[in-house]
């Protein structure tokens, strides 16, 4: 069970900028084709059964003319005081003590759903269905990420695979990881350069520098849920 | 094929390039040079458990990103930005991220099939030997005769096709996508040829503008070059230090663009090119300039009324773009695919001559690309041609007109009239449905070629294609086909293949001062895979643009519409595209940014007039204009002008493949025939009733998600 503390370590962090973020999507795609995250079809998504690992939070705002939409791209804010792994029964959403972030561990998960009822972001996605992927389009999967079966919660992992390859490079190397080094695939992919991704221990990383910034909020924050995503407000009339 | 190289000999050569990077490789897959082995014989440039990447180019649509493709075992597994590649800088878009669902789509034409026009009772496998006599018979048909419609990709099919038709004295190829139609592409070109004496594509640069005045541009979602774009609006947003780029759009479908706008100015369709005369006008009153001919009987008063707009918000508007630096005026596809299109889209670009932000920073460049269609007209007079029997032999790649041309064109019923139609379609879709045969291309992460028109590239870029995985079923190259069917009727081309081709293609490149050269053309090629093709160091475009005069325009303005019983109709693209994405899965299942919907069609009506009408959300409406009717469930969209409906297009598939088929409604049955004065497709102005049919469907929407566990 994740301990409420003060001096909570800080590693892998995200800086959302919403004044560039444009709510395009391509990050949702490309998350879903790097992470197996399967396809649901038409019906599943209208029962609110879709799996997205990162969605986008469209809210209209004001009213016409003056209406717009203000974009907010939400994934697992990995928190470093996760609402979501105190009340797993089996320990499958766990804390990462080396990496700072939150796992969860599939074939422990007994499907009972409490941690997405606890999660304020609704981050956690679940697999109501085996995945449907027809012969041969199974064969884009990745197979550095586990194919989630029915019955099993999943959710954003900040790319974990994608960290420890980066990790085991630079340790083959024998140097430090250097700051942007690793990329999850929604940083990657964004064509408006509105996702920052990179090691929050790190004072001189591009993303500690980000968070500094004055437009700078976290996501209910209040909650004392310690998110390690920060979004940085639009800065327009209609920005976030 | 060719046996002048051996596999071995080959990845000799293409080792030599190997030695510059370790990331990347230079040798691939090659289709041609190597054979298809089982794994327990792994390839040399593959080991178990490590990745190998491929630089190559995305064909999703006409931009030309850089990609590389991560592949483990021989398998595509993702797709990223080539971080070199001048034009997208390592970013990629939706449709390019999902390429692998179409290369690995269990619905792709296996190998070449006498498809008999749908008639099942005959359709018959067939094989490549037979294929290629069959594809030089057809070759062998009167000069005059054979008609070739391509894609707007890949560039270096139409330089072969355009090659041989030249030799032979046939008619050039036509490309065609309706990406092309809803960007306004031949209209952007004539109207930069009429306003700057050259016809080539502009380059707008957003990321250097202060104040940006959009035109229904929606260069956030297709326009152009959506990644280039998406990525310059980031910087104009966010990379000056001091300084915010402020947008203004103007349009009356609120689209993603212009719900990134800092103000959206709802005008009405059709009064594009009167409000952009009166803005010139009072952008001159504001810079103490002489008011511009064109503008000189506007009253700008009439005009906001005209548009539907606050007159006050007009001149505010105009001050701020006279009062700026960085000016920059973008005329976008559903302003300037309209009747009056053309004058449209020259008043527009007019408004960058007036601030004289041709060739600086955050203004006009134009580019070296010229646009990589042909206009409707000439698609319109092909048609013509097939129904007057005057076609013998039609060939037709990387295109779907049956579902991408406006119903009322009557492509399908010319179609019916061509004695042969070949088709090299990767996926079974209506156009190949209704050919004689199919002789399916390699899916274009199995292919060779090039893109060369990059319409957002800041300088001359070349962007390779190259095959990151071995061809999975019984297709061919299609440059293949034709080179070896032309040697066969005796209209050789001096190439052996596709590869030959390309080389010989860009051997002029050696010497043309890019990023990298070499001593002869096979380390030239290496290196040329390798880096994912060739470009140019410095940035450059053409800064010397002169500007014509402007000239005096007169505009009917928007049509008067009946209210409550006729509407504007606006047909968007989304990121389905031409149409063609609507078989990708993660296509189909990513939100719609603007609604959130996905998997299918729907129709955007304001909720007031929804409201007046009695329609709720998930309402099905028959949607009806002089061309043609469809019905589709009604969204409550708040950013739509009132007397405006809106339609996205992709969707409506009667063929290719489970995930597009039978979904949805193709609106192109509501597009007119008509076009503008430089052929590109006026569908921005057509007006259309709707009425409730009593039934209702569900849209499968993500926005509720929240109320799951909860409300609805
Ligand atoms: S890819 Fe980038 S711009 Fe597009 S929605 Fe995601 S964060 Fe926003
Ligand atoms: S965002 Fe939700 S799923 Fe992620 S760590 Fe926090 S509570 Fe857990
Ligand atoms: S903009 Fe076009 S070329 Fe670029 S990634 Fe998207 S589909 Fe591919």
């Amino acid at each position: 069970m994740a301990e409420v503390s003060k001096g909570i370590a800080e590693k892998w962090g995200l800086v959302v900028d919403q004044d560039r973020c444009t709510g395009c999507n391509a990050c949702v795609v490309a998350c879903s084709m790097e992470n197996n995250v399967p396809f649901t079809g038409e019906d599943n998504v209208a029962f609110g059964r879709g799996t997205y690992w990162i969605y986008n939070k469209r809210m209209w705002e004001g009213a016409y003319p003056e209406v717009a939409p203000a974009f907010q791209p939400v994934m697992c804010q990995q928190c470093g005081s996760a609402p979501c792994e105190p009340v797993c029964p089996t320990f499958a959403a766990v804390h990462s003590e080396e990496e700072q972030i939150n796992l969860q561990i599939y074939n422990r998960c007994i499907g009972t759903r409490y941690c997405a009822n606890n999660c304020p972001y609704h981050a956690r996605q679940f697999n109501f269905q085996d995945p449907d992927i027809p012969e041969p389009m199974n064969s884009y999967l990745n197979p550095d990420v586990t194919i989630r079966r029915r019955g099993v919660m999943e959710k954003c992992t900040f790319c974990v695979q994608r960290i420890v390859a980066g990790r085991q490079t630079a340790s083959a190397e024998d140097r430090p990881l250097r700051d942007g080094e690793v990329t999850p695939a929604c940083v990657a992919a964004c064509p408006s350069g509105a996702l920052v991704f990179g090691d929050l221990s790190d004072p001189s990383s591009r993303v500690s520098q980000m968070a500094q910034n004055e437009r700078q909020y976290k996501l209910m924050d209040e909650l004392g849920t310690r998110p390690k995503v920060t979004y940085l407000k639009g800065g327009g009339r209609n920005g976030g | 094929m060719s046996d002048k190289i051996t596999r071995r000999n080959f990845l000799k050569i293409a080792g030599a390039g190997a030695a510059i990077s370790a990331v990347l490789t230079g040798c691939g897959p090659m289709s041609r040079y190597i054979v298809r082995r089982p794994y327990t014989e792994m390839p040399e440039y593959n080991q178990t458990g490590l990745n190998t990447y491929y630089a190559s180019t995305c064909r999703e649509c006409a931009a030309g990103c850089g990609i590389i493709v991560r592949t483990k075992e021989g398998r595509a597994i993702t797709i990223e930005g080539n971080p070199q590649h001048p034009l997208n800088r390592g970013r990629l878009c939706a449709r390019g991220i999902t390429a692998q669902q179409g290369l690995y789509n269990p619905d792709r034409v296996f190998g070449p099939i006498f498809q008999a026009r749908g008639d099942t009772g005959r359709q018959a496998r067939t094989s490549w030997d037979e294929a290629i006599p069959l594809v030089s018979e057809a070759l062998k048909s009167p000069a005059g005769q054979i008609a070739f419609l391509l894609g707007t990709a890949p560039d270096h099919l139409y330089d072969l096709v355009t090659e041989w038709t030249r030799s032979i004295g046939a008619p050039a190829p036509l490309r065609y996508s309706a990406l092309a139609s809803f960007e306004g592409r031949s209209t952007l070109q004539e109207a930069a040829n009429r306003t700057f004496g050259k016809p080539a594509l502009p380059y707008f640069d957003l990321a250097n503008a202060e104040v940006v005045f959009s035109f229904g541009a929606n260069f956030l979602e297709t326009w152009l070059s959506p990644v280039s774009y998406s990525a310059a609006y980031g910087d104009m947003r966010q990379a000056r230090p001091t300084r915010r780029g402020y947008l203004v759009a103007f349009e009356a479908r609120q689209s993603l663009t212009a719900g990134n706008a800092d103000e959206w100015i709802p005008i009405k369709p059709g009064s594009e090119g009167l409000v952009a005369l009166a803005l010139a006008r009072l952008v001159a009153e504001a810079r103490g300039e002489a008011t511009p001919a064109a503008a000189r009987s506007i009253d700008p008063a009439t005009v906001a009324e005209t548009a539907g707009i606050e007159p006050a918000k007009l001149t505010e508007l105009a001050r701020l773009f006279a009062a700026s630096e960085h000016s920059l005026a973008i005329p976008g596809g559903s302003a300037i695919g309209q009747h009056e299109g053309l004058a449209i889209a020259q008043a527009i670009l007019q408004l960058n001559v007036q601030v004289n932000n041709l060739g600086l920073p955050g203004g006009v460049f134009l580019t070296n690309s010229e646009q990589p269609t042909t206009s409707l007209t000439e698609v319109k007079s092909l048609v013509q041609k097939m129904n007057d029997s005057q076609v013998k032999v039609l060939f037709i790649h990387a295109a779907n007109p049956v579902f991408e041309l406006p119903k009322v064109l009557g492509f399908e019923e010319a179609l019916a009239k061509v004695p042969l139609v070949i088709s090299f379609a990767t996926f079974p879709d209506e156009t190949a449905m209704l050919s004689d045969y199919i002789l399916p291309d390699h899916s274009p992460l199995e292919s060779f070629g090039y893109q060369r028109m990059l319409a957002a590239a800041d300088r001359p870029v070349y962007s390779s294609i190259q095959p990151v995985v071995a061809p999975l079923y019984d297709t061919r190259a299609t440059a293949d086909v034709l080179l070896a069917a032309a040697a066969a009727a005796g209209s050789p081309l001096p190439y052996t293949d596709e590869v030959d081709f390309v080389q010989q293609m860009i051997v002029p490149l050696i010497s043309a001062g890019g990023f990298y050269t070499a001593p002869e053309i096979q380390t030239f090629w290496s290196r040329w895979l390798q880096y994912g093709g060739w470009w140019v160091t410095e940035q450059g475009l053409d800064a010397e643009i002169a500007a014509g005069s402007s000239r005096p325009a007169t505009f009917s303005g928007p049509a008067a519409l009946e209210e409550d019983k006729q509407f504007y109709l606006v047909v968007f693209p989304t990121q389905l595209g031409d149409g063609a994405g609507a078989n990708r899965p993660w296509l189909q299942e990513m939100p719609d940014p603007m609604t959130t919907l996905t998997w299918n069609t729907w129709v955007e009506v304001n909720p007031e007039t929804a409201d007046k009408l009695g329609i709720h959300d998930d309402d099905v409406v028959r949607v009806t204009t002089p061309y043609g009717a469809l019905e589709a469930s009604v969204y409550r969209y708040p950013a739509i002008r009132p007397d405006t409906i809106a339609i996205p297009f992709g969707q409506g598939h009667t063929a290719l493949g489970r995930w597009a088929e039978g979904r949805g409604a193709n609106p192109a049955a509501l597009l007119p025939a008509a076009v503008n004065e430089a052929g590109d497709l006026a569908f921005g102005d057509v007006i259309a009733s709707i009425a409730l049919t009593g039934k209702r469907r569900p849209l499968a929407r993500v926005e509720n998600r929240e109320g799951v566990y909860g409300e609805h």
